[in-house]
């Protein structure tokens, strides 16, 4: 049979099918198929914005009501990207203005967002609803002033960790009094303050907010006043979490929380006077999200908070929790999922508070659901991480950072090899992995041979030779993402396995040792790659070919390369680039 | 001034209120690998040298403007980062220690005469040390705590390396250290840094 459904039921069998992979699949298996798909997908992911011309996708695409873009490489999050490296959101939202004027849903992460496109994005999507900005920068408050005023139906407005010039408190009255459908609104990046009478007059109005996000600068006074108002919250991020000692205050916050019956997540706790802390006791049994990694608060509090955490899945917390909390932890959460540690005092050796490896051992005995690890500390062992590989196979993603570079095992002052060994090989589900300490060679001969699921990989200070490189280039077979910064790569694994960059989607390397002349021979014989060479030295086009590079970001692309660079990026081996100066 | 010295095996045990860490074995681990200890001398006359130094075996060196050290590490993310220096002064790390009204209590206090931690940096090394000057008595003293302290950082180095005290006034100024009495340096210092010569 030539034909087995009928158009309409197969789009409507392909409306089921929401994750891109699957949908990128559907498109590949006949003409009729890929027609079809074409019509009725909903919804883009775009993980590199210069990978793909947005006219391109219009045309493919031509009904998308949901967008999600991202810009500069994940490492711009440490500042290893200088400023006006490129990610201008700007281009695109001039094209899918025009070509997406139903379109509902934009999420960006890590991209230059200006006010202009702000603006733009205000004004041109008349059923405009949900905009989530995480990690940008280049907006101010007047930007946020015109998504408020002009976008009547907005349901979502969120922004995680942007860089945000504040202008104005007062952009937040500039929703109108008939914008009643809010949904999320988290501003918890804001840095200062935001007209109170407003917020509160935006919640009053908003039956339907679900999660509210509120910056530091909301007093803890005022918090009972909003909760009082929209007690049909799920998340709530607190602002700062402490004020002078006041019954009546601490009365009428316990009772405002506890009429919070649906309050599934918490978060903010910026600073914290421990004498307030028992007021959300209350909700701790339902909390499936804890968010304390801005909370100033000790090892006794924060064992007495996880403690009440039944049902906790997720819990982000500074290393004040110690490893007694860990072990409280441990105990209570036989539902956590993913524990996130982070560092109180960085920037020094010495160390300021009793959290060891022992802690994510106890974590990782403790609770058999655990799969996702962001783990901050001063000292690990190949014993600490055999242990934790044993326990817990079912890991997907591991991210250790031990603060010094290249910290050996510190009780065999061996390298980390055979503890970061074990994880990959027995977590077979490991997607993602973050590795410090002292490494050699091996353990890339370890990542290669096992890894097999692994997405992304971050290196820091490791290895010993390309062959490390080399290890993980030509064994990692679901490799997307590779960074790394600071290792003895060189030019041979690169080359050596160039045809496997086109599979991934970007590989950054900085401080290593590439040289300017593989960089231009890697780019002029990958046309599906833009070799990006970033030096901010003087001189850039007269590079000695024997001279490693600064900074180097290859993605691959079908949009060609770029032409919004700045002057210390050169795209390599295409027309005018690698390092030949242009005729005039 | 010119303070030079050279320690010779073995060296005396570090008072055990000035290295805080909690690595244990720490002192042990340094008696049994160490056999010789560099020449370290401050000398004020000579230039500061700002080296940049490329990945041949050596990693770059990219002290970031606040002088925290390596760009980038540990990888935090930037708006985190910037809150913990924003809240903390001096960059001295968010320490959240309270007392039992609910004050931050700031280590870095002149008025609590048992601990007075200042932060110390050595130039070519990514990570800082803190060191409790009301535990030493002398710059004699503070110049052997600071070769102990970062000796194995130098012996990786080459040899004759030598480094000279600066010192940050309250002021926010820099200065050489040894100019002033003791009893004057500890209460201006906020902070260290070993600046290579």
């Amino acid at each position: 049979m030539a034909y087995s459904f009928p158009e309409e039921v197969l789009e409507h069998v392909f409306s089921f099918i929401s994750s891109e992979k699957d949908r990128n699949a559907v498109s590949l298996v006949c003409k009729s198929w890929y027609e079809m798909e074409r019509w009725c997908r909903r919804r883009i992911f775009v993980g590199n914005c210069y990978a793909v011309n947005p006219k391109i996708m219009i045309r493919r695409f031509p009904e998308v009501k949901s967008i999600e873009l991202k810009g500069k490489p994940h490492f711009a999050d440490f500042n290893l990207v200088p400023e006006g490296w490129g990610g201008y959101v700007y281009p695109w939202i001039v094209e899918i203005a025009r070509g997406y004027p139903c379109l509902e849903e934009i999420r960006l992460k890590r991209m230059v967002v200006t006010d202009e496109s702000l603006e733009l994005i205000s004004k041109s999507f008349k059923n405009f609803k949900v905009l989530v900005l995480s990690s940008c920068e280049g907006f101010s408050t007047d930007g946020l002033a015109a998504i408020a005023a002009n976008c009547r139906n907005l349901r979502v407005l969120e922004l995680r960790e942007c860089e945000v010039e504040d202008l104005s408190g007062h952009w937040l009255s500039h929703f109108p009094d008939s914008c009643t459908s809010l949904e999320s609104l988290n501003i918890a990046c804001l840095l200062s303050e935001v007209s109170f009478s407003a917020l509160e007059r935006l919640v009053a109005r908003s039956p339907n907010l679900k999660t509210l996000r509120l910056n530091r600068n909301v007093p803890l006074e005022k918090l009972s006043t909003l909760l009082q108002l929209a007690p049909q919250l799920v998340e709530f991020g607190t602002g700062v979490y402490s004020a002078e000692i006041r019954s009546d205050v601490y009365a009428s916050l316990t009772e405002a929380f506890s009429g919070c019956k649906n309050l599934k997540g918490l978060s903010g706790f910026w600073e914290v006077i421990p004498a307030y802390l028992p007021a959300f006791y209350s909700v701790c049994s339902r909390l499936t999200t804890l968010n304390l990694s801005y909370a100033t608060a000790q090892s006794p509090e924060l064992t007495k908070i996880v403690s009440q955490c039944h049902n906790l899945q997720r819990l982000l917390v500074l290393d004040y929790i110690e490893d007694t909390g860990l072990n409280a932890l441990a105990l209570s959460c036989k539902d956590l999922q993913e524990l996130r540690v982070f560092p109180s005092d960085p920037f020094v050796a010495d160390a300021n508070v009793l959290l060891t490896e022992q802690g994510l051992v106890s974590v990782s005995e403790g609770c058999p659901k655990l799969q996702s690890v962001l783990y901050f500390c001063r000292q690990m062992s190949n014993s600490a991480l055999i242990t934790i590989a044993n326990n817990r196979p079912n890991l997907t993603c591991f991210r250790l950072c031990i603060l010094e570079p290249r910290a050996p095992d510190y009780v065999t002052f061996e390298p980390l090899d055979a503890g970061f060994g074990a994880i990959v090989e027995n977590c077979k589900q490991l997607r993602r992995l973050s590795m410090s300490g002292l490494l050699t060679d091996r353990v890339f001969e370890h990542i290669g041979t096992h890894g097999k699921k692994l997405d992304m990989l971050s290196v820091a200070f490791a290895g010993e030779s390309d062959l490390g490189l080399h290890h993980v280039l030509s064994g990692c077979d679901s490799l997307r993402k590779l960074e790394i910064r600071d290792c003895p790569f060189g030019d041979k694994a690169l080359l050596a396995n160039a045809s496997k960059l086109e599979t991934m989607r970007s590989l950054w390397m900085s401080s290593c040792g590439v040289s300017f002349g593989a960089c231009k021979l890697l780019g002029e014989k990958m046309p599906g790659l833009n070799v990006e060479v970033i030096d901010e030295r003087e001189n850039l086009d007269s590079l000695h070919e024997s001279c490693p590079v600064e900074k180097l970001y290859i993605y691959r692309t079908v949009a060609g390369q770029r032409f919004d660079m700045p002057d210390f990026v050169r795209t390599m081996g295409k027309d005018g680039g690698g390092g030949v100066p242009i005729k005039c | 001034m010119e303070l030079e010295l050279s320690l010779s095996p073995p060296y005396q045990k570090t008072p055990s209120i000035i290295n805080k860490s909690f690595h244990g074995g720490d002192d042990d681990r340094c008696s049994s690998t160490v056999t010789r200890f560099p020449r370290v001398s401050w000398n004020q006359d000579e230039d500061d040298d700002n080296n940049k130094r490329f990945f041949n075996g050596e990693y770059q060196q990219d002290m970031d403007g606040d002088g925290e050290g390596l760009i980038g590490w540990p990888p935090l993310h930037s708006w985190r980062k910037r809150f913990m220096e924003e809240n903390h002064s001096g960059g001295e790390g968010f320490n959240g220690r309270v007392d039992e009204e609910g004050e931050n209590i700031n280590v870095m206090n002149n008025n609590y005469n048992e601990l007075l931690f200042v932060k110390v940096k050595m130039d070519g090394v990514g990570i800082a040390r803190k060191i409790d000057l009301n535990a030493i008595h002398s710059y004699q003293m503070l110049t052997s705590t600071l070769i102990h302290m970062f000796h194995k950082y130098v012996e990786n180095d080459e040899d004759g390396a030598s480094y000279k005290l600066m010192y940050q006034h309250k002021d926010g100024h820099w200065l050489l250290a040894g100019d002033i009495p003791w009893e004057m340096f500890i209460q201006t210092v906020q902070r260290i840094q070993m600046v290579r010569k």
